[in-house]
C-alpha cells in the first residue's frame, strides 16, 4: 500500500509519514499541492492524506482539482480549524474523511484502514477486517483460513457492521438489513444475533454494544 | 434650554406641542378679550343713552318758580315712569350751581365733569354699584346739574352673557386647535417613529446597515453615524474571527506534530527509562493540546455569543450521538458503561460548540465514575424545552461548590485527574450563547451528578407563544 502525505508543516508531515510506515504503508511526504501533483503524475498511490491549510493552493482546491481530473484515490483531510463548515466543505469537495488536529496516531491509522477497505470493497468482493476475511459476493466469512458457519441473518448483521466499521450502527438499521417484507423481528432479536456472532467470531474482532445507540465493530489492535 | 433639560421636555413631540400650544392659547385669549370689548362697547353706549335721555327729559322739566328758584315740575306719574325698570333701580338728582338739592335722591354722587357733556361714571350708591350720567345745563332757572343713575344688574347680566358666549366659542376653538396641533405634530414626527421602529425591530446583534432612503434629513447624520458604528463593529468582529481561526491553526499544527512524534517515539524507544520520560512529555503535550482546545473553544464561544453568525438549527440527537460515539473507547478503558437516551430535539445554535460543551460534561462524568457504573447522555424535549442531560454515579459535586465550578480554572474539591478547570466554564458559556440554563443536581439514585442544559422553547420567529404550544404538542 502506497500513501502520500501532503502537509506543509515538517513536524506533522514527518510524524504522519512515520506513523503510516509503522502501520505497514509505503509512505511519502511532500509539502505542497504542486509537489503532490508531480508525485501523483509519477506514481500511483492507494491513499492521500492532505492538510487543508497548504500554502498557495490549499488542500480543498487540490482535492477539487484531483476529483475534477477523475482521480478516485481515497483522500483523508487533516484540518486545524474547528468550524463545522470546513468539514462539510471538505466532504462536499470529494474528500472521503477528515480528521481534526490534534489527532492521535491510532485514530489516524484506523481512519486510513477504513478508507482503504472501503475503496477495495468496490474493486473486489474480498475484505480483510481485523482477523476476518469476508467475501461479500459469496457471503462467506473466515478467520485464519478457517471458514466460519454463520446464518443468513448473522451474515447480514456482520456485513452491515463491517461496512460501517468504527461507527455506531443503530439496532433499527441492523434490523432493516435482515428483515424481509414478511418478517416480523423484534429489535431485541438483534441482541441475540449479535451475541451469537460474538461467540462465533471469537477474538478476531470486537463488537461493542453502546447503550441506547447500537453496535460498533472494531479491529482488535494492540493496546 | 441652556441647562440640561428636565425629563418631561426631552420628548420632541411634547416640546413641539407645548411650543405650539402656548402661542395658540395667547392668541385665542387675546381674541376673546377683543371680542368681549367690541361687543360690550355698544351695549354700554345704549344703556348710557337711556340714562342721558332721562337726564335730558328731567332738564326740560326744571323751571323757575315764583321765587325764581328752580323746581322740578314733573308730575309724580312721569317720575314713576322714569324710575320704572324691572331689574334695576333708577335714581336721579337735580341740583343747582351750588350743589344744593332741587329734586331727587339727596346723596346720589355726580359723574365728575369731563370734556363731554353729559359726563359718565361708574360709582356706588346705597351699597350698590351704579352707573351715573350727569348733565350740566343752563336753563332759565340757572346752571343745573342733573344726574341720572341706575344699578348695574342689567349691564352685568349682558356683560356676563357676552363674556360666557365668547368664552364658549373660544374654548371650542381652542379644542379644535389642540386637536389639529396634536395631529400635525404626530404626522410631522411619523418618519422619526418609522426609524425608531426599524431600529427596535432589529436584533441586538444585527450589524446590517440601516437604509437611509426614508430617514428624515434632521436625523440622517445620526443614522449615518450608527451605520458607521455598525460597520466598525462588524469589521473588528471579522478581524477577531480571522485572528481566532489563525490562532487555532498556528497552535494546533505544532501540537499535533509534537504529540504524534512523541507517540511514535514512545513506541520505538527500547530504553525503559527514556520511554517513561517520553511518556511524561507526551502526557504534558496532550494536556497542553487539550487546554489549547478548551481556550479556543471559550474564545470562539464568546465570539459566537457576540455575533450570532453561525446560529443554525442543530439536532441535539446528533450532538449526543457524536459525543457518545467519540467516547466509547475512552469510557471502556475506564470500565464505565457509557450510553445514550435519545429523543428528537432541535435547538438554534452552533453545533460544534454544543458538542464541545456536552463532550466536556461526558468527559467529566467518565473521569469521575467508578468502574462498572453507568454514564448516560440524554436529550429530548421536556415541557416544550429541549434539553441535554449527562448523569453519572460518581463522587458528585458538593452543593456549595455547584455555582463556583462554572468559573474558569476552578476545579471541584472532588475533581480527579489533570483537568484544566475550563470544562464547566465552557459549558456555561456555550449554554449562555444558546440561552440555555445549566443545573447541577444529584444523580438519579441519590448518587453522582446530573448536569442538565435546558434550552429555550425553539420559537417559530413570529410568536413565541405559538411555538410553545407547538413544542408542547410534540412532547405530548
Amino acid at each position: 500500500m502506497r500513501a502520500l502525505v501532503v502537509e506543509d508543516d515538517p513536524l506533522v508531515g514527518d510524524a504522519v509519514r512515520r506513523a503510516l510506515t509503522a502501520g505497514g504503508y509505503a509512505a511519502d511526504h511532500v509539502a505542497s499541492a504542486e509537489a503532490a501533483k508531480s508525485a501523483l503524475h509519477a506514481e500511483d498511490f492507494d491513499l492521500l492524506i492532505v492538510d487543508v491549510g497548504l500554502p498557495k493552493e490549499d488542500g480543498m482546491q487540490f482535492v477539487r482539482g484531483l476529483r475534477a481530473r477523475g482521480k478516485i484515490v481515497p483522500v483523508l483531510m487533516l484540518t486545524a480549524r474547528d468550524g463545522l463548515n470546513d468539514r462539510v466543505t471538505a466532504l462536499d469537495l470529494g474528500a472521503d474523511d477528515y480528521l481534526i488536529k490534534p489527532f492521535q496516531v491510532p485514530e489516524l491509522l484506523a481512519r486510513c484502514r477504513a478508507l482503504i477497505r472501503r475503496a477495495n470493497s468496490v474493486a473486489s468482493p474480498e475484505i480483510t477486517f481485523g482477523g476476518l476475511q469476508l467475501n461479500l459476493a459469496r457471503k462467506e466469512v473466515s478467520a485464519g483460513g478457517q471458514k466460519l458457519e454463520v446464518t443468513h441473518r448473522e451474515w447480514s448483521i456482520l456485513e452491515c457492521l463491517v461496512l460501517n466499521a468504527g461507527h455506531i450502527v443503530s439496532k433499527e438499521k441492523l434490523l432493516s438489513s435482515i428483515a424481509n417484507w414478511d418478517d416480523d423481528i423484534s429489535p431485541n432479536a438483534i441482541e441475540v444475533y449479535v451475541s451469537r456472532l460474538r461467540t462465533k467470531l471469537g477474538q478476531a474482532v470486537l463488537i461493542r454494544a453502546v447503550r441506547g445507540m447500537g453496535y460498533r465493530i472494531d479491529e482488535i489492535t494492540a493496546p | 434650554m441652556r441647562s440640561p433639560l428636565p425629563e418631561r421636555t426631552r420628548s420632541i413631540r411634547r416640546r413641539l406641542f407645548a411650543l405650539l400650544l402656548l402661542p395658540s392659547v395667547l392668541v385665542l385669549a387675546a381674541g376673546t378679550l377683543s371680542d368681549y370689548f367690541t361687543a360690550v362697547g355698544p351695549f354700554r353706549a345704549a344703556f348710557d343713552q337711556s340714562l342721558i335721555d332721562g337726564a335730558l327729559a328731567l332738564a326740560a322739566n326744571v323751571r323757575p318758580n315764583a321765587d325764581n328758584k328752580p323746581v322740578l315740575t314733573l308730575p309724580p306719574e312721569a317720575v314713576a315712569i322714569l324710575r320704572a325698570d324691572s331689574s334695576d333701580t333708577v335714581y336721579y338728582r337735580v341740583s343747582d350751581s351750588n350743589g344744593a338739592l332741587i329734586a331727587g335722591d339727596a346723596n346720589l354722587p355726580e359723574a365728575p365733569r369731563s370734556n363731554v357733556n353729559p359726563s359718565r361714571a361708574d360709582s356706588s350708591f346705597l351699597g350698590e354699584a351704579i352707573r351715573v350720567v350727569s348733565y350740566r345745563t343752563y336753563t332759565n332757572a340757572g346752571l343745573l346739574t342733573i344726574s341720572v343713575a341706575e344699578t348695574t344688574h342689567k349691564r352685568d347680566g349682558v356683560r356676563t352673557n357676552i363674556l360666557s358666549s365668547s368664552l364658549a366659542v373660544d374654548i371650542a376653538e381652542l379644542g379644535i386647535v389642540l386637536a389639529v396641533i396634536a395631529f400635525g405634530v404626530r404626522l410631522a414626527l411619523s418618519p422619526l417613529r418609522e426609524v425608531q421602529e426599524q431600529i427596535a425591530q432589529r436584533s441586538a446583534r444585527d450589524l446590517a446597515q440601516l437604509p437611509l432612503d426614508r430617514v428624515p434629513l434632521e436625523i440622517r447624520s445620526i443614522v449615518e453615524t450608527l451605520n458607521r458604528l455598525f460597520n466598525t463593529v462588524s469589521e473588528s468582529a471579522s478581524a477577531q474571527r480571522r485572528f481566532l481561526e489563525s490562532a487555532a491553526h498556528q497552535l494546533r499544527t505544532p501540537l499535533t506534530g509534537i504529540q504524534a512524534q512523541l507517540e511514535l517515539m514512545v513506541e520505538d524507544e527500547a530504553d525503559a527509562s527514556k520511554q517513561q520520560r517520553l511518556t511524561f512529555i507526551l502526557d504534558a503535550a496532550r494536556r497542553l493540546a487539550h487546554t489549547t482546545q478548551q481556550l479556543l473553544t471559550l474564545a470562539r464561544s464568546d465570539e459566537a455569543a457576540n455575533l450570532r453568525w453561525d446560529l443554525a438549527e442543530v439536532s441535539l440527537a446528533t450532538v449526543v450521538e457524536n459525543v457518545v460515539a467519540d467516547r466509547v473507547v475512552a469510557a471502556e478503558r475506564s470500565g464505565v458503561d457509557l450510553g445514550a437516551e435519545i429523543e428528537p430535539a432541535d435547538v438554534k445554535g452552533v453545533g460544534w460548540l454544543l458538542s464541545e460543551a456536552v463532550g466536556n460534561l461526558a468527559n467529566n462524568a467518565i473521569a469521575h465514575s467508578p468502574a462498572g457504573s453507568q454514564v448516560t447522555v440524554r436529550c429530548g424535549v421536556h415541557r416544550g424545552m429541549p434539553f441535554i442531560q449527562v448523569t453519572d454515579c460518581g463522587v458528585g459535586i458538593p452543593a456549595e461548590e455547584r455555582e463556583r465550578v462554572f468559573e474558569r480554572f476552578v476545579r471541584g474539591s472532588n475533581a480527579r485527574g489533570a483537568g484544566s478547570g475550563l470544562g464547566l466554564a465552557i459549558v456555561r458559556e456555550v449554554a449562555q450563547l444558546h440561552g440555555a440554563t445549566v443545573d447541577i443536581d444529584i444523580g438519579p439514585n441519590g448518587k453522582g451528578t446530573s448536569v442538565t442544559l435546558r434550552f429555550p422553547v425553539l420559537s417559530a420567529p413570529p410568536r413565541p407563544a405559538y411555538a410553545g404550544v407547538a413544542s408542547g404538542a410534540l412532547t405530548a
